[in-house]
């Protein structure tokens, strides 16, 4: 399991927004979280990648905690083990977060080089193999007021992937993109876990989880409350609400 | 975002610490240092004496074109000093601040047409008297002011923290009498002058040795000088109280130079006449 | 006319140097000085946050002549004695501080939180984060007020006199005393509008610099 994800809790000033989530990633995975804006589906996402932090349970990535709970005190990675996790996790934002004043080039090897040490040739190198999977290669040297969405959706993905990451997670991948550009994300992801990576993806669009996802975990209310395996997942629910968004 | 924010502080603190002493050490050292000297002893010791000085106050101390402070006192002092055996530095200053420059030790006296009033007595030591002048009302040669008593209803202009507007303030209502119910301060005599030609300021109210200058510069014809005066001031040296020594040493110094006519002939060469009391 | 221009030169081009001086020293300590006040005033320590409002409110809230006074004749009377340049120099920092460090603010709290975000599921640490993703688009959105700020100093340089110092006015107001002329103002004046224009231009060139991103 290289995520591990063990009764997380979250509130904001009271209101309870995840209470109790638990469930693993697999390697090589991917995984799908859907279920009706306000379930805590993106909350979920950030905590999972440091960006918020839990009042409860724990986050392992690979074999090195994010945080875990003990003795009812929470117990947060060191700077150094924050930075081997956060190499592990990729993150694609939902509107994408590129750096506006960096070159997509720039913007993939911005981390390697000033964070991990990586030289320069080195992550230029790796950056090159990269645009030319997500097709970009053209567009190196753009900047990205000068890109449409889905380029630059694809240019986030390359940021994201620069380490090699073994977890990449996108929040609402296809929210920001025209529908027939869906298809080509579809395919990106399907190329990113045949390379090995697990994929976690938050979405509210139930036909493209069913297009790109093993696994399906549906949200409510902060809680999961139908899971499965994409087969057992459309066929097997007992639940009115889950069956309505599922057909809606 | 706590933790954060400071630690970027702590880095920005340091680098502007790193960015001020570097700044620090190439900023140029005055040319009068801050001495804080008290005692004639101290004044040898270092070698000079710092003389304050308002650099607008033409002819008593003044920029020429080239930028050198001269004048008719700057000359005076640096005869006086001459003979003391010391170095003079003229030190521009506010003339609204000079007690304050004075008094925090900034310059070791006053020498620039420097008016002996009660009021100023309180705060500094003056020297023995130099030179006698009067305060005097300045108008237009066609206005119909012709005495003290006509500047009731009028506009009366003086120079700001000097001794005209203490001649005025010297007479119990007086000041209130004038349009306005006090009278409008310029910085300078020159600008009050051209208040004056401008229409709005009926009378300029000013040292006659100062307000001579500016009348021989902007055409003697133009104006008045009144019979009718505010009395008659003296020019005198400011010096810390403490300060006794140096000023028994200027005393004695400027006794010296009227004895053998070296000031009466600095003063011919400022005022081509000897007004050197 | 113009050799009674030429014969002013001299002294009025010693007080210009006065005013470039100050002018300049005031910028280059003022800028990153104004971002610390901003990081400052946006800590999440409530307490530092509250100490530097104060500042800012103090230092825009009092007339910056006042600072001058303050700092050259006031704090010798506790014992802190600074020379007449390093008083000038020190007041105008503190104030255009917190001039710059309010412009500064808003610079910073207008860029997205999504940069940070991103910033940091890279790896990025704070410091890192904000030298090399967070500073330069706030650098690209505070130069036009910053511009306006700039100029309001080469004017606010005048001020310097009140420590004794000569700079351009003060020097354009000596000539014209000494020659009951008004000449020597308007000279003054020239030589602020070609360092105000100069400034603007230099300005507008560093702005266009920082046009290949929006």
């Amino acid at each position: 399991m290289v995520l591990e994800v063990k009764n997380i809790k979250k509130s904001f000033q009271g209101n309870i927004v995840l209470s109790d989530i638990s469930f693993g990633l697999d390697s090589g995975e991917v995984m799908a979280v859907v279920g009706p804006s306000g379930a805590g589906k993106t909350t979920l996402l950030r905590c999972i990648n440091a960006l918020e932090t839990s009042d409860g349970g724990s986050i392992k990535v690979d074999d090195k905690y994010l945080y875990r709970e003990e003795k009812g005190k929470m117990i947060y990675a060191d700077k150094k083990e924050m930075k081997d996790i956060r190499k592990k996790l990729g993150m694609v934002f939902q509107n994408f977060n590129l750096f506006p004043h960096k070159t997509v080039l720039e913007n993939i090897i911005e981390s390697p080089v000033n964070v991990y040490g990586v030289s320069k040739e080195e992550a230029i190198a790796e950056a090159g193999k990269l645009l030319q999977m997500l097709e970009l290669t053209e567009k190196a040297e753009a900047y990205p007021h000068q890109m449409s969405g889905g380029q630059r959706q694809r240019a986030a993905i390359a940021r994201a992937c620069a380490l090699r990451p073994s977890i990449m997670c996108f929040d609402e991948p296809t929210s920001a993109l025209d529908p027939e550009l869906t298809e080509g994300i579809a395919a990106i992801i399907e190329k990113l876990a045949g390379q090995g990576m697990s994929i976690l993806v938050i979405t509210h669009d139930m036909g493209f989880a069913k297009r790109i996802a093993d696994r399906i975990i549906f949200m409510e209310g902060g809680q999961i409350v139908h899971s499965g395996t994409k087969d057992e997942f459309f066929e097997g629910s007992d639940n009115e609400r889950v069956k309505r968004f599922i057909q809606s | 975002m706590n933790k954060k924010i400071n630690r970027i502080l702590i880095t920005f603190t340091m680098i502007i610490t790193i960015l001020a002493a570097f700044t620090g050490c190439s900023a140029k050292e005055p040319a009068a240092a801050n001495t804080k000297s008290t005692g004639f002893a101290k004044l040898q010791e270092q070698g000079y004496v710092v003389v304050g000085l308002d650099d607008t106050f033409v002819p008593m101390g003044f920029r020429d074109a080239k930028g050198e402070i001269v004048g008719f006192d700057v000359d005076l002092a640096k005869e006086v000093f001459k003979r003391t055996g010391l170095e003079v530095k003229f030190q521009p200053i506010d003339w609204s601040m000079k007690e304050s420059e004075l008094n925090s030790g900034n310059i070791d006296m006053i020498w620039n047409g420097y008016t002996i009033t009660a009021e100023r007595k309180e705060k500094v030591a003056f020297s023995e008297p130099y030179i006698a002048s009067r305060q005097v009302i300045v108008t237009l040669a066609d206005s119909a002011i012709n005495a003290k008593a006509d500047l009731a209803g009028k506009t009366v202009a003086t120079q700001s923290a000097s001794s005209s507007l203490d001649a005025i303030n010297t007479e119990p209502g007086l000041a209130a009498s004038f349009e306005g119910g006090e009278p409008v301060l310029f910085a300078t005599n020159n600008e009050a002058l051209m208040d004056m030609e401008a229409g709005r300021t009926d009378a300029v109210v000013a040292d006659e040795i100062m307000i001579r200058y500016y009348i021989t510069e902007r055409g003697q014809e133009k104006y008045k000088i009144l019979d009718e005066d505010f009395g008659a001031d003296e020019y005198g040296i400011g010096i810390r109280k403490e300060d006794t020594e140096l000023l028994e040493k200027v005393n004695k110094t400027l006794d010296e130079m009227k004895a053998d006519g070296s000031s009466a002939a600095i003063s011919e060469k400022w005022f081509g006449e000897n007004i050197i009391k | 006319m113009l050799s009674y221009i030429l014969n002013l030169l001299p002294s009025m081009l010693e007080g210009l140097k006065m005013t470039i001086s100050v002018f300049i020293l005031t910028l280059a300590l003022s800028l990153p000085f104004g971002i610390l006040i901003a990081l400052g005033r946006l800590s999440g320590n409530k307490l530092i946050s509250s100490i530097f409002q104060l500042y800012i409110w103090v230092m825009r809230g009092t007339p910056l002549m006042l600072q001058l006074v303050f700092i050259f004749f006031g704090l010798p009377v506790v014992g802190i004695t600074f020379d007449r340049f390093d008083s000038a120099l020190l007041a105008f920092v503190l104030n255009y501080g917190a001039y710059m460090g309010e412009i500064f603010r808003a610079g910073i709290q207008s860029i997205e939180k999504g940069q940070y975000e991103a910033a940091k599921v890279l790896g990025f640490g704070p410091t890192k984060a904000f030298i090399r993703i967070i500073l330069p688009q706030v650098i690209k959105r505070v130069i036009p007020p910053i511009t306006n700020e700039v100029i309001s100093l080469v004017k606010d340089t005048s001020l310097v006199y009140i420590v004794g110092l000569g700079e351009l006015l003060r020097a354009g107001k000596i000539a014209s005393n000494r020659d009951a002329s008004l000449v020597p103002l308007a000279v003054a004046a020239g030589f602020y509008l070609i360092l105000t224009a100069l400034m603007t231009e230099g300005f507008k060139r560093y702005e266009k610099k920082y046009a290949y991103f929006e």
